[in-house]
């Protein structure tokens, strides 16, 4: 892969020779495959050197989703408030790399990992990291999004048709995915349906997968890249602080979203910061949808490994471990278990 | 066949995680050993007692679809009933029983669904048994060597 990226460089730098190294794939990316590279060169008589990423669709994933989209949600926020890698080329022809992809800049000096997050010395700067995180997350979802690279992909549902839009795209996802009956889901998507939320309060970018796993961290508790905008749209704000809090991402296993903040701050920062209200009925809807949203992916994945679409180990793993988890955890936030 | 293959699958486990694991040099290439012994843990674990959990969980779910029955009307009485009508299992292999699975449980998805529709006490009470059932579904399907 790395002749096919340095010919790749070489047609889109204003540069003839161009050296690809240290390619490697980083775990995770369970939708897309990332590959970290550098990349050197000579240009006006200095050898500059760069680091990117690569996102590559592979076969089959966890999700089956626009890279065009993502492209265009990530751009949508260079230069803003909101730390994001800055794009550089989206790529649809797949015969270079074996897939469709995009390269975009890498943000060095960082860690990401959830269990780094979760254990000394970072512990320590929990509460700034926390603090970032949804400061950030207000910043999106008071973002004018109007006339930006994301409101030429994405349709803007209305306040009151927010939550509709969501639930019957991921309905229709577990409908088309799930290789048997979802009993647990298919309660809570009536419940969903009979218990609809209040309208928006605006209609926001909504990352989609907005956690801790999802942005790059300093040991000073400061926050530089958000990142995995696979899922990003336009809908609800309480959407995004809700899947924050969802248990699949407790790591530290101990009730604390993402394992770094209690609840409550992460509502205070939030609001504060956004002048936005979490009106408690909406989140709680919005909370239980995260479940039926998560079992939608982790579905998705079961399917493309039975059907032999992929051999990625991590999507049986996921479909042994959170394909149950996910119901128990939905039990738990429905208040049928304790 | 001996030794067990739920033993098999362990040491496959223990080997990846311990030898396999140390050799490899990339952070990707870790993962997905990590990943595999993982999965042969798990693997060892379903594999004896996935015919017991499929022959308990249709046991009770068919108790539920025929005590159900009574309460609904209409399509929902049809489509219980023919969960209900689905032969059982010809055999204890484990894709025979999971086929018998899939039936009762889409069953069990329509009696819900119509029981929740009625206002009566019956309705409640076997809204409830239903709710009850799908707690001890996950119980069925936990697994003790989960890692994640």
């Amino acid at each position: 892969m790395e002749a096919q990226l340095a010919r790749y460089l070489e047609a889109k730098l204003p540069a003839e020779h161009v050296r690809v190294s240290n390619l490697f794939r980083i775990p995770g990316g369970a939708s897309r495959e990332t590959w970290m590279f550098d990349a050197s060169w000579h240009e006006s008589g200095e050898e500059k050197v760069e680091a990117f990423v690569v996102r590559k669709d592979p076969p089959a994933s966890l999700l089956e989703t626009d890279r065009e989209a993502e492209y265009a949600f990530y751009s949508t926020f260079w230069g803003s408030k909101v730390p994001v890698p800055r794009m550089r080329w989206l790529e649809p022809d797949a015969s270079i790399l074996g897939g469709p992809f995009f390269i975009m800049d890498r943000i060095l000096g960082c860690e990401s990992a959830t269990r780094v997050i979760i254990a000394p010395p970072f512990t320590d700067v929990q509460p700034e990291i926390a603090q970032n995180m949804y400061e950030i997350l207000a910043v999106i979802s008071t973002f004018d999004w109007k006339g930006s690279p994301a409101a030429r992909v994405a349709g803007a549902p209305t306040p009151e048709t927010a939550w509709e839009q969501e639930l019957g795209h991921w309905e229709r996802i577990i409908n088309e995915q799930e290789l048997s009956p979802q009993p647990i889901m298919r309660g809570a998507i009536r419940w969903l349906r009979a218990n609809p939320p209040p309208p928006a309060q605006r209609i926001s970018v909504v990352h989609g997968d907005y956690r801790v796993g999802n942005f790059l961290y300093q040991a000073d508790g400061s926050i530089h890249g958000i990142v995995d905008w696979e899922m990003a749209h336009l809908g609800d704000p309480i959407e995004d602080l809700a899947w924050s809090f969802n248990e699949s991402w407790q790591w530290a296993k101990d009730g604390r979203p993402g394992g770094i903040v209690d609840r409550g701050t992460a509502i205070a920062v939030w609001e504060r910061a956004s002048g936005l209200t979490a009106d408690r009925a909406a989140l709680h809807w919005w909370e239980v949808f995260s479940h039926v949203k998560c079992q939608g992916i982790w579905l998705t994945g079961a399917r493309s490994f039975q059907e032999g679409r992929t051999n990625e180990l991590i999507l049986p793993l996921v479909a042994y471990t959170l394909i149950n988890g996910q119901d128990q955890y939905l039990l738990r936030t429905m208040g049928r278990i304790a | 066949m001996r030794p067990d293959p739920g033993r098999v699958l362990q040491g496959v486990a223990v080997n990846l995680l311990t030898n396999v694991m140390q050799e490899i040099r990339t952070p990707f290439g870790m993962q997905t050993v990590g990943i595999a012994g993982s999965l042969a843990m798990m693997t060892a674990e379903e594999f004896d007692r996935a015919a017991d959990r499929l022959v308990s969980e249709n046991r009770a779910v068919r108790a539920i679809l025929n005590d159900g029955l009574p309460l609904v009307g209409g399509d929902t009485a049809s489509a219980v009933s023919a969960a209900i009508a689905t032969p059982a299992a010809p055999d204890f292999r484990v894709s025979s029983l999971l086929a018998e699975n899939d039936a009762v449980r889409a069953g069990l998805i329509a009696l819900h669904a119509g029981v929740e529709e009625v206002a009566t006490p019956e309705a409640r009470s076997m809204d409830e048994r239903i709710w009850a059932e799908l707690i001890e579904s996950t119980h069925r399907r936990e697994f003790a060597s989960r890692l994640i």
